[in-house]
Parts: C-alpha cells; structure tokens; sequence
C-alpha cells in the first residue's frame, strides 16, 4: 500500500509555454504529464491516450517542431515551448495539406490513432520533405494503428509528399 | 480489376465522418465530460481464483472525496452479465475466478483520489487452485469453476462413419493446431460518461455494437425499465468483437446512480488488457484421409477452446469454429467434436472472425499437408476437393447459392503471385531463394503459399437477427435515415451515405445519418458478423419504393405535376429528363406552364430552381423559367427542394422497415446460410538465422457480391490483414498461471507500418449469381482470417518446415549457419 507521503502531489508552479499559437499560464504540479495537461486542463481531445507508456503514439504533439509523446513529457518540460497538437494544424479556411491528404486517401477508419499519426507525419515532412520508404517507416514506427493495416496511411503520406513536391 | 482509389473513380469519396477525424475535432465517448463529474474506477482481483471472505470498503469510505463504493451489496438488479448468458458478475461476491473480476467501483473527485480509495479497500481472500488450461479443467478431480462443472459448451456434427472411412484412405494426415490467445487492441481503451439525468433517466456514452443490447443488461442491472436508460455508442475508437460485450457500464451506471453525479470511467491500458476479451486459444486436432486419386474421404475435428472465467459468447464461438473446420470442402465422411471449457485465464469472447480463424488456421494446413501426401500441388488440392456451387453449407444445411468458392479459386489461380509460384515449381530450382530473388542472403529464403476461406455471414439459424431501419422527411428539410448500427471504423456511415448517393439520387448535404442512440434509432440488431453493410443495403431496398412515392406524390400534389413527371434528386425534386419523351402519352393534361411553377414556388420558403449549375447539366435556363414550358423540356431541373417540401407537407413523410437476416431452413443453432469466400496469397521471407519472417507481397480474391464502398472495402481487407499478420508472427497474450505476462503494448506487439510494409492486390469478386438478391456481403471479418495459414505455407515453401502453431516461434526457423 502506498505511504501516506507518497501521496503528497508535487507542488505546484507556474509554466508558460505556448499551445498551437496561444500563451498559456498553468499552475500545476511539475510532474503532471503534458497529456492530461491537454486532454484535461486545456480540454483540447484531439490528443488521445492509449497506452502511456510511449509505445503507440496517440499522443503525439509537436514541442518546438519536434514529435513527442505527450503521455512522457511532464509539464516542467513544456516550460517555454511552443507546443502543437492536432487542433493547431488545420487554418480556418482549410486542412493542412496532411490532413487533407490522409482524408482524400483514407487513411483513417476509427480515427482513433489518426491525429497522433498526422502529428508524425508532419514533423517527418518538415525535418524530410521527401522520405524514402525507410525513412516513413522509421518515423511512423511509434505510431500504432490497428484498424488500417497503414495501407492507407502510407498512400496518405505518399499524396502528402507528391503535394509538397508540387507546391512552389 | 484490382480495388483502389484510381479504379474506384467518383465512387472513391471522403467519408463523411473524416474531417472530425483528421482534425481531432471528433470527441469520442470517452473524450467527453460533464461538469461536476466524478472519476470512476474498479477494484479487481489480484488473483486468478480465491474466495472472497471479507470485503472492508470502510475505510475506502471515509477518505474526503469519496463519492460512492459499491460492493456487490450495492447492485440493485442482476448480479450478473453476459450477452448470451449472464454468468458474470458485475461484483463479486465470494469467489474470484479471473484477474480482471471485479470487486469493488469507486467514484471520487479525481483519478488520484479514486486509485487511493481502491488501496484502502481491503479484500480478505483464501486462494484456490488455478485451473491454468482446458485439460487441467478437464482433468479427472479438477476444481469446479461453476455449478455445474467446468465446460460451457460442447457441440458436434457427424455425417457418415470416419472410422469405417479411415480404413480405406491411402493417406492419412494427423496434426495438431494451436492458436494463441490474440487481444483486439482498439486504440481507445474501454470507457465512457454515465450521466443521471434531471428526470431519473441514465444517459451512457459508451462505446459499444449494439446499443440496445446495452440498454437491456443495464436494465438487468440497475433494475430500471429499459426506457429509462439512454445508450449513446458511437463513435468508437476500434472495437473487433471487442466491445459487443460489456466491460465498464455495469460500474459507471452504478456509480452515477448512487451518487447522482455524472461519472467517467476510461481504462488505462493495462486494466484494458486484464479485464478485456481475448480471441479464444484453441486446440485443434484433425486426422483427414484420403484416397489415391486425392479426394477427402474422411476428417475428423476435436476442438478444444480456452473460454476463461465466464460464458459471454462462448458457446457460439465455438459453434462457429465447428462450422468452419469444414470450409468450401466435400468430405466422404465428417465428424467433429468441440468443447468450450471454463478457466482461471483471461477472457475470451467475440473476436472478428468469430472461431473462424482457429478453425481456418487448422484447416488450411490439413490441406497442405494432404497435398504434399499425395505429390499434388496445393491449389489444385483445393480445386480437387472444393464444394459445388449448388452444395448446401457444411453442416448440410440449405445455403444461398453461391460460386464464389470457384470464383476466389480462379482468381488466385490467375494472379502473378500464384503464377509465379508455378513458375518456381516448374523450374525446379534447388534453391528458391535464387529463383524467385535474384541473389540474395543464402540464409533469407523465400516462398509463396496460399489459403482458401469460406466465412458465414450473419448469427445463424436460431438467433435472433433482426434487421431495419427508418428514412424520414425531417421537418428542417433533411432527409433523415436512421440505423441502429454503430461506426466502429469500418466505414458504416461512408457506405450508408454512399447507398443513399446511389440508390435514391440525394446528395450528401441533403443527408442526416442518425445512428448510435436508443432514443432515436429503431433496434436493427447488432453490428457484428459482418451483417451490417447487408442489413442496411436490404433496409433501403425496402424503404425506396415507398418513401419515394411518398415524396413523389407530395411533391406532386404541391406542383400540381403528375408523379411521373418527376424524381428525387440532390437538393430536392427535380423534374424528370423523360417529361419531354413522353409527353405524346399523356397528353394536355400533363402541361404545366413554368411559370405556374415558379408561382407557386414563390410563397415556399427555400424553393431554389436556381444554383444547379454543379449537377453538370450547365443548365443557365432557369433564369428564363416564365418562358419555358417544363414539359416540353428534357432538362432537368429542381422544382422544390426537401426543406420547402418538409415545411408544405401536411403530414410527415416517413418508411420504416423491419426484417431477419437469411437465415437457412435448418435445425442446427448458428448454421450459416450466406458465405463469403476469399483467397489469400502470400509471399514470405525467412531469415534461417533470425527465424523471422516478413510478408513481401500479399495477393487477395474476395468474392463478396459488390463493393458497396470502395475505400471501407479496401480498408476492411488492408487492415484485417495485417491483424491476421499480428496473429501469425508475433501477437499472443500469454498467460502464467492465470496471469498475464503481458500488460501493455511493449510486450504485446501488434504490427507497425515496418512489419506491415509490402504490396497488397485486393481483388473484388462482384458477381452474384443470377436472381440472388440478399445484396452485397459484409466483408469485416473475412480478411482477417486467411493470411496467416497463407503464410505457414510460404514458410514450407521456403523451407520445407510445416508449423502448427501460431504465432510462429522464430526457434522452429532458426537453422545453425553452415560455412562452406
Ligand atoms: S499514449 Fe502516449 S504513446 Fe501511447
Ligand atoms: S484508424 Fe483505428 S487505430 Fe488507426
């Protein structure tokens, strides 16, 4: 059984960082996890949780551009980031360009896995603008979707690319 | 023609549920919450089996922000769950015969809280003897896990006498399949938001496939009429089989309704995987014979499932693998024996497939071991020994009529995989990994296997199967279509949508799909057994004539224009392109000028006869309505649209229909009466120093009847597959003694894109016979199921090892390496 001072929650402090564009203060414990800081706090859903460990990748975010499992990363770790998640993808008047190309592949079913996919392929995007296969493998790896069997994942990411290649 | 997005033109769409998804808009059931919510959670049993002697919540009790805990004290109905029976208990009460029984629910006002109050809550037990497998539970002496002894099913079918049969074969081919305890792993975990309502109702957000199914054990449950409770279950993050059942709503029901405050519960994966169903592991012995010519003369099946603690489906599982250790085979003489036996492992239950897999598994290596008995190649083993078109099924019942085991079999036969195949066995090179790879790693070999599936559709003689659904005029203009089937990922409102597209002529933004809440939708049955697609397809067969001609004659009364005259189109009701053509027929009485149209249009709100540019017509005529004549016109135009029919019509417009799945003539419970057939090619890779294979190249022939929606069908095929990927390489829930030795998906490994990578051809076959009208087939299941037998026979080709076990232990492949 747990000891009564195991109990105790951390402190709380104040971190600033930024989430998809905004400025955000939040006094929280240092060790809350950036997950619950965003599904719970923050209320954005889009971020999903599966395992917790850091295996599936449901719950990948951007911090400063980079791919993170927000299921890892504790909230003293944010402090002065710039934090994405699936809700800061899309503009207003349209998707972004993986976004609509995973819709106009299919590359989805349950959606369950999808926006921690999208988080993936996005920052792979950025960082390789034109992967070879190995490459798309090896950035996708900790992302796990059991509905798809990532055919369509792959044609999604593969139309994603072709896109970019066509825009100047 | 092979199935995808360039071959499927216009009819390749975006699902209608894809935005919420690509943008994490969509909240599933478990992302919602509600103020003043409460954080539920479940004490389980850290035992596989002991007695419960004492339960001590009181200090659990008394810990400031504990709202309710509940013992089985607390459960006002039925202790008991279970779709088929109700042998489950929600809350135990002196005995615990699995690790993920429940004991006590908690609801506090956080997570941190709830976990702490579940530690205070002390559970005196007395350990009793783990029952670890179906033969120690069989075993002479063996502790009792129920009343009445420790199997919950046992079913047979014989036709003929095999011993007699035996005597006489010039083969004989004995082997025995094991099969691994594989688990769903939907990404969403079990969860959901139990609300109680102002006026007493209980509103669940839980994800499940059959909501009313829900409604009524619920209502078992708490003791409350069924109208009382409000079942919301879509959507949902992945489900398989997985969640028909039910898993925490029993708890958040309970807990919501102690204390009057909505209650969340989500599981966190590891509680997900203990307390969750698995696919049944099965042991499965066949001895088939043969004759000299290579036709079956007898086989003969045992069947032996690990079912775990409690019933669920069960029984019908195994009915279910009964029927398919049979398959698309003539048989001189038949005899199978199956028993479902209770256990202190995990779970087992519905699983895409249904014991379909195991079976399958089982069978599709007899096959391959009958042909390399008798010298044949295995397809031609296959062909040999296939069913009839006109046969009945194989427990002998009447089944629909059906070619597709022969259409599957000569697709495969024509694909470049099998052909290259042939070519390898004709060349007869020494070593396969030259022929078919060009140079390559002396230790990866490669090879080409194949496998043959038949899948029951539907729950079978003797289960209620009811079908239906509802279309309406909604009084804002929408043409409302309501299914009491769930999206679980599959593609359900994609395909309703599409359906919809084509059958009646509407469009997309005239459409409201309503599924997913016992409050509106009429009970249509489950979403399992690969029914869905079928029952929705037949449901708007029934619906159109009626609900069009009610439109029709609405519309028609309102323009003052014969029915004839008119058709449902996107955006309302057009006139029809034969006005002009028939009008010789119908004479004067049938002309209406435009302009008493437009005028009457005029005092309808929303009537819009401009704005149709984009239905490709080009049509600019309507601006010139007053001039025209409509009769007189062969282009088409809207005349009114849904919304100011929906506001004129005196009375509301609504088709319901309700009906039972084909069902076969026959007495024999879960007997199938619609087949789906499939063919599975596969090219393998083995490493002989690793012992790892990966799948290169995957060939698959479905014969389903038509593609209703072409991205759900190959989506459905894609991803059952690479399941069947996970069941053949490396997915097995292990147990030890009655726990898992697995918690998480760092063990448990279902395939990544990595594992997943290679081609895959699927090809439709979308031919019914002539006169079938049950419409197309549900393909959910059937992908899942092939390509792990497909590649146990890659593997022999590979390198002459046939394995009977799954998933396939690299330490059977793995060779010493020979320098020389
Ligand atoms: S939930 Fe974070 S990686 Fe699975
Ligand atoms: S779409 Fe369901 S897990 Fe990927």
């Amino acid at each position: 059984m747990k000891k009564q001072s195991d109990l105790q929650p951390a402190p709380s402090s104040v971190f600033h960082c930024t989430v998809n564009g905004e400025d955000v203060q939040l006094r929280l414990p240092a060790d809350k996890r950036l997950l619950a800081i965003i599904r719970e706090d923050m209320e954005l859903t889009g971020t999903k949780r599966s395992c917790e460990i850091g295996r599936c990748g449901a719950c990948m975010v951007l911090i400063d551009g980079k791919p993170v499992n927000a299921c890892l990363t504790m909230a003293y770790q944010c402090s002065g980031k710039a934090i994405t998640t699936i809700e800061g993808l899309a503009r207003p008047e349209s998707l972004h360009p993986v976004q609509q190309a995973f819709l106009d592949e299919g590359g989805y079913q349950c959606g369950y896995c999808t926006p921690g996919m999208i988080i993936s392929v996005t920052a792979l995007l950025e960082d390789i603008p034109n992967p070879s296969e190995g490459e798309i493998e090896e950035a996708l790896s900790g992302n796990l979707c059991r509905c798809t069997g990532y055919g369509g994942i792959v044609r999604a990411v593969k139309r994603a690319i072709d896109q970019r290649r066509e825009r100047p | 023609m092979l199935l995808n997005r360039q071959s499927s033109g216009e009819r390749w769409r975006a699902r209608p549920d894809g935005p919420g998804k690509v943008t994490g808009a969509l909240a599933y059931l478990t992302d919602r919450t509600a103020p003043d919510m409460l954080i539920g959670r479940v004490l389980r049993s850290p035992h596989p089996h002991a007695a419960i002697l004492a339960i001590h919540a009181e200090k659990a009790r008394a810990l400031p922000g504990v709202h309710a805990v509940l013992t089985y004290r607390d459960v006002p109905g039925l202790n008991g769950y279970g779709i088929a029976v109700q042998d489950q208990p929600v809350l135990c009460v002196d005995r615990v015969r699995y690790v993920g029984d429940a004991v006590a629910a908690v609801a506090a006002d956080t997570d941190a809280i709830a976990d702490q109050a579940l530690s205070l809550i002390e559970v005196e037990y007395r350990l009793l003897p783990i029952v670890e497998s179906p033969a120690a539970a069989l075993a002479d002496g063996a502790p009792l896990l129920h009343g009445d002894g420790n199997i919950l099913h046992r079913t047979d079918y014989k036709r003929g006498d095999v011993d007699v049969a035996f005597a006489s074969c010039t083969h004989i081919v004995e082997e025995v399949y094991d099969s691994p305890r594989q688990m769903h792993t939907y990404m969403e975990t079990e969860g959901g938001l139990f609300v109680p309502e102002k006026d007493g109702r209980l509103t669940v957000h839980s994800p499940t496939q059959h909501g009313f199914m829900d409604r009524l054990q619920l209502s078992r449950i708490t003791g409350m009429p069924e109208e009382r409770i409000r079942i919301l279950s879509s959507p949902i993050g992945g489900s398989f089989g997985g969640k028909d059942e039910l898993n925490v709503q029993p708890y958040g029901a309970l807990l919501a309704l102690k204390t009057n405050r909505p209650v969340k519960i989500h599981n966190s994966r590891k509680e997900s995987v203990r307390a969750g169903l698995k696919r049944h592991p099965m042991v499965i012995a066949m001895k088939t014979g043969i004759d000299a010519n290579g036709a079956i003369l007898a086989h003969q099946v045992k069947i032996t499932a690990d079912t775990g603690p409690y019933a669920t489906l069960g029984a019908e599982v195994l009915n279910f693998a009964t029927e398919h250790a049979l398959g698309p085979y003539r048989y001189g003489s038949v005899e199978v024996d199956s028993v479902s036996v209770y256990t202190n492992n995990g779970m087992s239950g519905e699983f895409r497939g249904f014991g379909g897999n195991q079976a399958i598994f089982a069978l599709e290596g007899q096959m391959d071991r009958l042909a390399d008995a008798c010298g044949m190649d295995p397809w031609d083993f296959r062909l040999r020994n296939m069913r009839e078109s006109d046969a009945p099924g194989p427990f002998g019942q009447p089944i629909a009529p059906t070619n597709g085991a022969k259409q599957a079999w000569d697709a495969l036969e024509a694909s470049s995989l099998w052909q290259e195949r042939r070519q390898n066995e004709s060349a007869a090179t020494v070593l396969r990994s030259e022929s078919s790879g060009g140079m390559k790693a002396p230790w990866l070999k490669t090879g080409i296997g194949a496998a043959f599936i038949m899948h029951g559709s539907g729950l079978g003689v003797g289960i209620p199967d009811p079908g239906g659904g509802r279309i309406k005029l909604a009084p804002d203009g929408k043409i409302e279509v309501q299914f009491g089937y769930e999206e679980c990922g599959q593609g359900l409102l994609a395909s309703l949508e599409l359906m919809l597209i084509e059958q009646f002529g509407f469009a997309p933004e005239d459409l409201r799909l309503v599924i997913g809440d016992t409050d509106v939708v009429p009970n249509s049955g489950s979403t399992t057994a690969s029914r869905a697609t079928t029952m929705m397809w037949k449901s708007l067969q029934r619906l159109r004539p009626g609900f069009q001609k009610e439109l029709l004659a609405a519309a028609a009364a309102l323009l003052g224009l014969p029915e004839e005259l008119l058709r449902l189109g996107r955006g309302g009701i057009w006139n029809s392109r034969a006005i002009g053509e028939n009008r010789g027929n119908r004479g004067r009485e049938a002309d209406v000028e435009y302009a008493d149209l437009a005028a009457a249009a005029g005092d309808m709100a929303g009537i819009d006869i401009s704005g149709i540019a984009d239905t490709g017509s080009g049509n600019a005529a309507c601006k010139h309505g007053a001039d025209v004549d409509v009769t007189e016109d062969t282009e088409e135009r809207l005349l009114l649209t849904y919304r100011a029919l929906a506001g004129k019509t005196p009375r509301p417009i609504v088709a319901e229909t309700s009906f039972a799945f084909p069902a076969s003539p026959f007495p024999r419970t879960g007997a199938h009466y619609l087949y789906t057939f499939a063919a599975v090619a596969v090219k393998a890779e083995v490493n002989t120093l690793t012992g790892r294979v990966r799948v290169l190249e995957q060939y698959h022939a479905v014969a389903a009847g038509p593609v209703v929606n072409p991205q759900g069908y190959l989506g459905q095929i894609e991803g059952g597959s690479i399941m069947a990927l996970g069941y053949a390489l490396t997915e097995e829930a292990l147990m030890q003694q009655g726990q898992y030795a697995t918690s998480n998906l760092d063990t448990y490994l279902i395939p990544t894109i990595a594992d997943a990578a290679g081609e895959m051809a699927i090809e439709p076959i979308e031919e019914l016979p002539e006169g079938d009208n049950y419409g197309p087939r549900g393909i959910g299941e059937i992908g899942s199921v092939g390509l792990a037998p497909a590649i146990l026979a890659a593997v022999h080709d590979a390198t002459g090892k046939r394995l009977n076990r799954l998933p396939i232990d690299p330490l059977q492949l793995a060779e010493r390496p020979a320098f020389t």
